[in-house]
């Protein structure tokens, strides 16, 4: 059988796609390389407000006295101390004056502390051994922002101080 | 047999790759330059990714304190957050001219620190940015190891 090839009228124009496919696969070939997926990542969100001195004596308002440089004491902050080893590891936990031995044990204590009725904690300062890992840190904080407050919401208002080593 | 005259149709093939190349443009992440991949973050079960956040600062922390913005590292940290908040402010300024410098902030500032990074270091960083009136922080985190 033979093949008839259609004959073109005269000012016919055939487009030339050559060209452009060449541009296409150099564009292709520019994302894949490029192509990069970024990885997913979570976050807490917390509202760290600068540590103000409070009068553990509800005589003066917070911050009132602003160039003090003492730990915070006041009947709504909770002091949390999470100490450190020279290679950054936790060497102890304290909850206010009291050693707390694991993280697990802080998290019971916790919970004990902000479930009960008459919580009068809001916030929690978390005192901090300077060598110690971000990451330890991060596991201090994460216990801390599950516990809920008497209103229903979760802590979220924390303050960091560096722990006098 | 007669030799034949054939042109491939490339219509088709076009069509494909000009497929793809819309895929990759849009699947491409031009807010992943901004971070420092290099970076090991700490895996925290309970960290949730946000979308949506518009306003934020995002600092990636060294395992040497240092803040790298698009891979240059900064060497002075208190003067780098002070001119970020400088700008932040200049822009709040058209909405809220009684904004003066110290005041609270909405931006967020993202902490993209290294696991490894002492917390002295970091604390030097959050200092700064709370002088500088931000208060609202997103600490970052993998929920998952990388494997």
């Amino acid at each position: 059988m033979s093949r008839h090839r259609k004959r073109r009228k005269q000012g016919d124009v055939e487009l030339n796609l050559a060209a452009m496919l060449d541009m296409a696969f150099q564009l292709l070939t520019f994302f894949i390389l490029t192509f990069k997926p970024a990885p997913v990542e979570g976050q807490i969100s917390l509202r760290l407000p600068p540590p103000l001195p409070i009068d553990a004596g509800g005589q003066k308002e917070a911050g009132e006295d602003t160039t003090s440089k003492e730990l915070i004491k006041s009947v709504k902050t909770l002091t949390i101390s999470v100490f450190a080893e020279p290679n950054g590891s936790v060497s102890a936990y304290g909850i206010g004056e009291a050693p707390v031995t694991t993280l697990s044990l802080l998290d019971k204590r916790l919970k004990e502390i902000f479930g009960a009725p008459d919580n009068p904690f809001e916030q929690v300062v978390i005192q901090v051994g300077k060598a110690l890992r971000y990451d330890e840190l991060m596991k201090v904080v994460e216990v801390c922002t599950r516990q809920t407050l008497p209103d229903g919401s979760k802590l979220s208002k924390l303050s960091f101080v560096e722990a006098a080593q | 047999m007669e030799p034949t005259e054939g042109t491939p149709n490339l219509t088709p093939i076009l069509d494909m790759v000009f497929q793809l190349i819309t895929f990759f443009m849009l699947v491409i992440n031009f807010k992943s330059a901004s971070m420092d991949l290099s970076l090991h973050l700490p895996v925290v079960g309970s960290a949730r990714p946000v979308e949506g956040q518009t306003d934020l600062l995002i600092l990636n922390i060294t395992p040497d304190g240092k803040i790298n913005v698009y891979g240059i590292p900064q060497e002075n940290i208190e003067n780098y957050i002070a001119r970020e908040a400088a700008s932040t402010l200049l822009t709040l300024h058209r909405d809220h001219p009684d904004l003066k410098a110290g005041d609270e902030l909405p931006t967020i500032v993202v902490i993209r620190a290294d696991k490894s990074t002492p917390f002295t270091l970091l604390y030097r960083v959050i200092t700064a940015c709370q002088q500088q009136g931000f208060r609202h922080f997103a600490l970052k985190a993998m929920n998952k190891s990388e494997s």
